[in-house]
Parts: structure tokens; sequence; C-alpha cells
């Protein structure tokens, strides 16, 4: 802060009863925090993920359209920020810095400005995200799919044996589950193929 | 202690300072941030469901291995998802309603017995049913919007239901209640809304 607003702000605070200052203060606090929440409720929102930027509108939200998480039996969806942001409160802040990665990309390299561009990324961007949900099985998945609510008689022989196969082999939904709300890349390695080290400290507890 | 309490009452007569608007700002923060944990925590399944012993015993135990608990995709829908609203101002609105469960629970003990409970039910049903029909089942559309069903993996017979439903202007609750809590004997939300409904 330039030092001649903090010495206006300082003679203003001054020529005051301290009880009003404080209760500016306490004004100023309780704006700063809504401002900061409004912001991060708003950045979560399909609206703002899925409309709002070039990159995202023309390649991964046109992919999602239609896809079961957008259209199904109940008409309950998942949107971009449901698989894409975490809900506790350390990871999405964390994730949310990572957004100054997005908009370097945006606005200063430009890497995925044309779908060509995008196209030639694609498998780098995908096995950053495979990556990021191994690391912390598949966590925003498990944020709506509970596993202990789900009733096998309801499930196809075949996802019942596969689901058991998967807990005995400790994969995690993104192994195979993978490539159901976007273009499956072409040609490179899948989440099965991806190295994760899982075993010093849960990374979902920071990222 | 004593100094403390001499600082307070100094915030009467000494003039401000930078470090008086910080702390103020901080203050804010923290009572902000502490209302804003408190609506959070009390949305949460593990206070509607599991801290209170009248939705513990009734409607709680009743929820358990319906569809919105157990199903095919372990996608859940808790206490709160149905029966809190999620926009702000509704939200706070529903939120001062909350005085009358504690005046229930504390005063007039209305319903800490099961007998009590079944004895109140088919008003205390009505109650809900009449709050979803009036905001055109709200709640239930958070979550199920008609626009995102796929009509071909529905049966026919939901197709067709689904489309009478429209026809009729009927909203969920009128055909979808008593899907996670017992139902109660006597008039159904249909009955309903000739009587306390209005339609929107």
């Amino acid at each position: 802060m330039p030092r001649r607003v903090l010495a206006r702000i300082r003679k203003w605070a001054a020529g005051r009863k301290a009880i009003v200052v404080l209760l500016a203060g306490f004004a100023v606090g309780i704006a700063m925090l809504t401002l900061a929440g409004t912001t991060l409720v708003h950045t979560s929102s399909e609206q703002f993920c899925a409309f709002n930027c070039h990159e995202m509108a023309t390649n991964v939200a046109v992919e999602y359209k239609n896809t079961i998480h957008d259209k199904n039996r109940t008409g309950v969806r998942a949107t971009c920020p449901d698989c894409h942001v975490p809900r506790a409160p350390i990871p999405l802040y964390v994730r949310k810095m990572g957004a100054v990665n997005d908009l370097w990309g945006h606005l200063v390299t430009h890497s995925i400005d044309t779908r060509e561009k995008f196209e030639a990324k694609r498998q780098v961007l995908a096995e950053r995200v495979w990556t990021y949900m191994k690391g912390n099985d598949s966590r925003e998945c498990r944020y709506c799919h509970s596993v202990k609510n789900m009733d096998p008689e309801k499930q196809s022989e075949k996802a019942q044996a596969r689901h058991a196969r998967a807990h005995k082999e400790k994969l995690t939904c993104i192994d195979c589950h993978f490539a159901i709300a976007h273009n499956e890349p072409q040609g490179g390695r899948g989440p099965q193929e991806l190295e994760v080290d899982r075993s010093i400290i849960s990374r979902g507890s920071i990222f | 202690m004593f100094s403390f309490i001499r600082r307070i009452r100094g915030l009467w007569s000494n003039p401000g300072s930078l470090g008086v608007l910080v702390g103020g700002a901080a203050v804010g923060v923290v009572v902000f941030a502490s209302v804003g944990s408190f609506m959070v925590y009390a949305n949460s399944e593990t206070f509607c469901a599991e801290s209170c012993h009248e939705m513990t015993v009734n409607p709680a135990a009743e929820y358990k291995g319906t569809v919105h608990d157990v199903n095919r995709s372990g996608v859940r829908a808790t206490c709160p998802d149905c029966h809190v609203p999620h926009g702000y101002v509704p939200n706070y609105i529903a939120k001062l309603g909350l005085f009358s469960d504690y005046w229930g629970h504390f005063v007039t003990n209305s319903i800490d017995t099961k007998e009590k409970f079944e004895a109140k039910r088919h008003e205390l049903a009505k109650r809900v049913w009449v709050y979803m029909k009036e905001n055109d089942s709200r709640e239930c559309r958070h979550c199920h919007t008609s626009a995102s069903m796929d009509a071909e993996r529905q049966t026919p017979k939901a197709v067709a239901r689904h489309e009478r439903g429209r026809n009729e202007g009927l909203t969920c609750i009128d055909c979808h209640f008593a899907i996670a809590h017992k139902e109660p004997d006597g008039p159904g939300p249909q009955e309903l809304s000739a009587a306390n409904a209005p339609k929107n």
C-alpha cells in the first residue's frame, strides 16, 4: 500500500473515537471475507468454468455436453467444478492458486488457443488430471459417489465383478472411469500406466 | 484482565489508530467466518441426523436404505439437500424457522416420544408438502434438472407420467412423496393443492 494512503488512513483514524474506527475495521473485515468467498463460489460455478473462457468453452465443455454426467435418467448432474475443484478448504485454495497457470497460458504463452494446439496437448493435459486424481484416490469422484452407499444389487453383474477386482488390486475410480466426460486421448498412456506415488502421506490432504 | 477492561472502556474515549482498524477487521473476519462455518455445519448430515433426538429416532432412521441413501451409483441426497433451501435468502429464512424446533424440543416437548411423533406425522408431513408445493419442489430441482433428464433412459411409464404431470401443472412432490420417510395416513400432497397451496 502506498505510504500516502496509509498516512491518510492513520490521520482519519486518529481524528475519531476508537470505537468508530473499530466498527469501521469490522465492516472492512466482513467486506473482505464476503468478497473472497463470493469469488470462490463464482469461480466454482459451471457458468464461470464452462462459458467464461475460450479454451474451456470450445474444447472440454463442448465434449462434456450429453455425457452421462450432463444428461441421464434422473437429471442429477455433475458439472465442471464437481470433478475438478476440491471441496475441502486447503486443497481448494491450493487449486485456486493453480489458476494462475491457466491465466499464464491464456494471456502470455497462448498454449491452447486453437483446436489444433489443444489436440496436440490433449495427452499431456489428461495425464496431469489423471495423476492428480490418482494421487488423492479420486477424491472428487468419491465426494458424490460413496462406495458404501452403492447398492450392488442395482448394478450389473459385470460392474459388481469389476469393482470387486478393483478393490483387490487397489485401483482407484479414474483408473477405469477415464474419458467418460471428455474425448479420450489417442495413442498415449492410460491412467493405469501412470506411476503415482501414494506412499508417503495422503496427497489428498494438501492437493 | 483489568487492563483489558480498561482498554475496552478506552474505545469510547481514546482516539483511534491504524492498529484499532486492523484489529476490527480481524474481529470482523473471525465473526463472519464463524457465522459462515456454522451455516455449513448446520447444513451437514451429522448435525441434522445425529445431533438431535427427534430427528435421529424418527425421520433419519426411516431414511436409511431409501433410494436417496443407497442406490446404484452411490450418489446421495442427505437431509439438508431436500429440506434446506440452497439460495441465500430462503436459507436464512429456513434457519430462523429452527426456533420452532427449539421451542418444540425444550418447551412443549411436542414430539419427544415415538407415539407423539406418530400422532403428529400427518400434520408435519403436510407442512413439508405445502412448503414444497409452494416453491415448485425447488429443493428437488436443485439436483434433478428436468432439462437434463434423458427420457430414453426412463421407463415408458415414467415418461408418460412426467408428461401428464407437466400437462396437469403438478410438481415433483405431488407424486414423489413418502420416498424417504414413511407415508402418513390421510390425504396426500395432491389433495392439498386446492385448500392450501397457491399455484405457481
